[in-house]
């Protein structure tokens, strides 16, 4: 962090990241269930290779253990920012494609989305203790999407789920970093390590 | 040798021979007459052919050919006669040949030079479709028209079994004119050049799986195909997720043949084509049902404001979203048409109607629709015979006297043009229940009243009150609340 924490700072930072952590386990827990709501309603193979969803920021961190703890929480909130948009581009789209016919895989999404909204919302307190506060959001949409097939737009759904579930992971790490009290972190966990 | 005369318009023929000496020999003198009265008509030339009129019967006809320097070194004559003489229509000239890839259909033009014909005569044409690489024949349809002294455009349209991107599909065309009255041998005429519709397979860098995202009735046979960039091959096509043998189409594409499909989840039936490098492409298929006819459909109002035309949907179309099932309600006499919002989830469907000033009757037409097919039911209806109220608001009751009160009630709904026949069920704890009906001139959006008597005193009543259309009964309004009422001691 960028200047040592003042006693009641560093207590309200721990509050949010633990809270945050059980919120990404929550969300994991729910992406993953989704997941399986998902492919089975879209009629997927679930081993199905899905390539790199664009505009979907992936999990995946070189030099995870060199990040600060603003640059975690600035790439965990560009994240949950497009995953934001992302769900709410597929919900748009569930409804569009099924009406009032899809009842099951359309709540799940939407509860997702939910938690998505809230984590983001918890980043951005974070990044409030943080002398610079979070970034703003203008034109930091996602890109505009292009006209994709419907078997495209399962597939990429596909992708957007399997990268937030990972995402999920990642942010719980990161937040588990940041808990630690500052200034800088003491030897950080290798990535392999699980939630 | 061998002369032989032909002609395309059964005006002019066109003559050829063979020269049987070899070596090289100079022009020819092509001389004919077709009367003896009359002096040979004679052509020079070079080729081996000429065109000259049709005769009324026969001709005469000597052809010398020349050496170079000029010299006569042959000469033959020959007669010519009516039914020697063959018909051969010229070679039809496709105009265009255009493709609906939304419904996989070729539309083809083609002018049939009728002008150069009599008026009425028969004609057919050979149309045939060829498809694949190795332009494989498909079909072959004969098209029947009537020349009409006239050069007319024929049109005629083909649906393929497959979609028009997944590989190459050529037409060509030839005819045979139904000459009656012409005695010599009728043939059809040559095939016209293929006119191609390119397939996705032939275009660099496009790649995809066909049809897109379509919608086919359930028990269709669907052919879908796999388009691929060069140099990469198909691992296997799933449907839903069993594997199906393959159709070589071309270098670059290969279809699989669904067939009797059956009806898909909501989300659609999926067809994956798996390709080298575990590449992935696919397409997703919605196979539902047209819509079925609306059953029981129903308009009646309660207001006079709005009409509510009810109807049983029949069969689940299994198509939702936006390639749902659509209604429309379209009324003859006004020509007014609305769109209903309908939910697909519920069984019964229900669609509202402005109630239009100075109109009694209502002829109603419920249109259907879903890409995959159209139904429509109607309904004739007269208004004031189908009024069925909303429940009697604020029923109140009063009353100063030990055997008789005045009841109060509000109708939502502008009735002032028909009467209104209402019951009141009275009921008191030990006694049985009874119904008075009392009827009175409808009002807009007004309170009722009524008077009871003979009750007796001092007792606990309760009352409630229903109301319908007094001269053409339709039906009920559901039962307003309960209101109790003690009568006065007497």
């Amino acid at each position: 962090m960028a200047a040592a924490d003042s006693p009641s700072a560093a207590l309200r930072r721990r509050d949010l990241c633990s809270r945050g952590i059980r919120l990404a386990g929550k969300m994991r827990s729910d992406v993953v269930d989704l997941l399986d709501t998902y492919v089975e309603w879209q009629g997927l193979d679930a081993s199905a290779s899905v390539a790199a969803v664009e505009g979907v920021p992936a999990a995946a961190a070189e030099r995870w253990d060199e990040q600060t703890g603003t640059q975690r929480l600035l790439e965990n909130l560009a994240a949950y920012r497009a995953f934001r948009a992302l769900l709410a581009q597929m919900l748009e789209e569930q409804r569009e494609q099924l009406g009032e016919a899809d009842t099951v895989l359309g709540r799940a999404l939407a509860a997702v989305l939910l938690q998505v909204s809230a984590f983001a919302y918890h980043l951005e307190e974070l990044l409030r203790l943080e002398s610079r506060g979070p970034p703003s959001e203008e034109g930091a949409g996602p890109p505009p999407l292009p006209h994709l097939s419907l078997f495209e737009r399962k597939l990429r759904g596909l992708g957007v789920l399997r990268e937030l579930a990972q995402w999920a992971v990642r942010s719980a790490r990161d937040l588990r970093q940041l808990a630690k009290p500052s200034p800088g972190s003491s030897s950080a966990p290798s990535p392999a390590e699980s939630p | 040798q061998n002369l032989k005369c032909l002609t395309h318009n059964l005006r002019k023929m066109i003559c050829t021979w063979d020269v049987s000496s070899k070596g090289r020999h100079g022009q020819t003198d092509f001389c004919y007459t077709t009367n003896d009265l009359l002096p040979a008509v004679c052509l020079k030339t070079k080729e081996k052919r000429v065109e000259i009129p049709v005769p009324e019967s026969s001709a005469t006809v000597t052809i010398t050919t020349n050496s170079i320097s000029g010299t006569a070194f042959a000469t033959k004559e020959f007669e010519i006669h009516k039914t020697d003489i063959s018909f051969v229509p010229l070679t039809p000239r496709i105009l265009s040949l255009t493709p609906d890839f939304s419904t996989s259909t070729l539309n083809l033009k083609w002018i049939d030079n009728g002008s150069v014909f009599p008026y009425g005569l028969d004609a057919f044409w050979q149309i045939q479709i060829l498809r694949k690489e190795v332009m494989e024949k498909v079909t072959q349809v004969t098209y029947y028209s009537k020349l009409t002294h006239e050069d007319i455009i024929l049109s005629w349209n083909w649906r393929s079994d497959m979609p028009l991107e997944c590989t190459s599909h050529y037409v060509k065309i030839r005819c045979y004119i139904n000459v009656t009255q012409f005695v010599g041998p009728k043939d059809w005429s040559d095939w016209s050049p293929v006119e191609e519709v390119p397939g996705k397979d032939t275009e660099p860098n496009v790649s995809g799986v066909f049809p897109q995202d379509t919608v086919v009735a359930v028990g269709s046979d669907v052919t879908i195909c796999c388009v691929h960039q060069e140099g990469r091959q198909i691992k296997q096509m799933k449907y839903e997720r069993e594997i199906y043998p393959m159709i070589h189409l071309s270098s670059r594409s290969s279809a699989i043949r669904v067939l009797n499909a059956s009806a898909s989840h909501a989300s659609g039936t999926n067809v994956v084509c798996e390709l080298s490098e575990g590449d992935m492409d696919g397409t997703v298929l919605f196979v539902g049902y047209a819509p079925d006819i609306p059953q029981n459909l129903s308009c009646e109002t309660s207001n006079f404001l709005i009409i509510k035309c009810t109807w049983k949907p029949g069969r689940p179309s299994g198509l939702y979203g936006e390639r749902k099932t659509k209604y429309s309600l379209f009324e003859r006499i006004s020509v007014k048409n609305v769109s209903c919002e309908v939910n697909e989830m519920n069984r019964e469907r229900a669609c509202d109607f402005p109630v239009l000033a100075d109109q009694k009757t209502y002829d109603f037409l419920l249109g259907v629709s879903n890409p995959i097919g159209r139904t429509e039911s109607s309904l004739l209806v007269d208004l004031n015979q189908r009024v069925h109220p909303k429940a009697p608001e604020k029923l109140t009751v009063s009353g100063n006297s030990s055997t008789s009160i005045h009841l109060h009630w509000f109708i939502n709904g502008s009735f002032a043009e028909i009467r209104l026949l209402c019951q009141i069920e009275i009921s008191s704890g030990h006694s049985e229940r009874k119904w008075h009906n009392v009827s009175m001139p409808g009002g807009k959006f007004s309170t009722y009243t009524a008077q009871l008597n003979t009750l007796h005193p001092y007792t606990k009543y309760q009352f409630r009150v229903r109301c319908a259309a007094a001269d053409h009964f339709w039906r009920w309004s559901d039962w307003s609340r309960i209101e109790e009422h003690t009568t006065l001691e007497a």
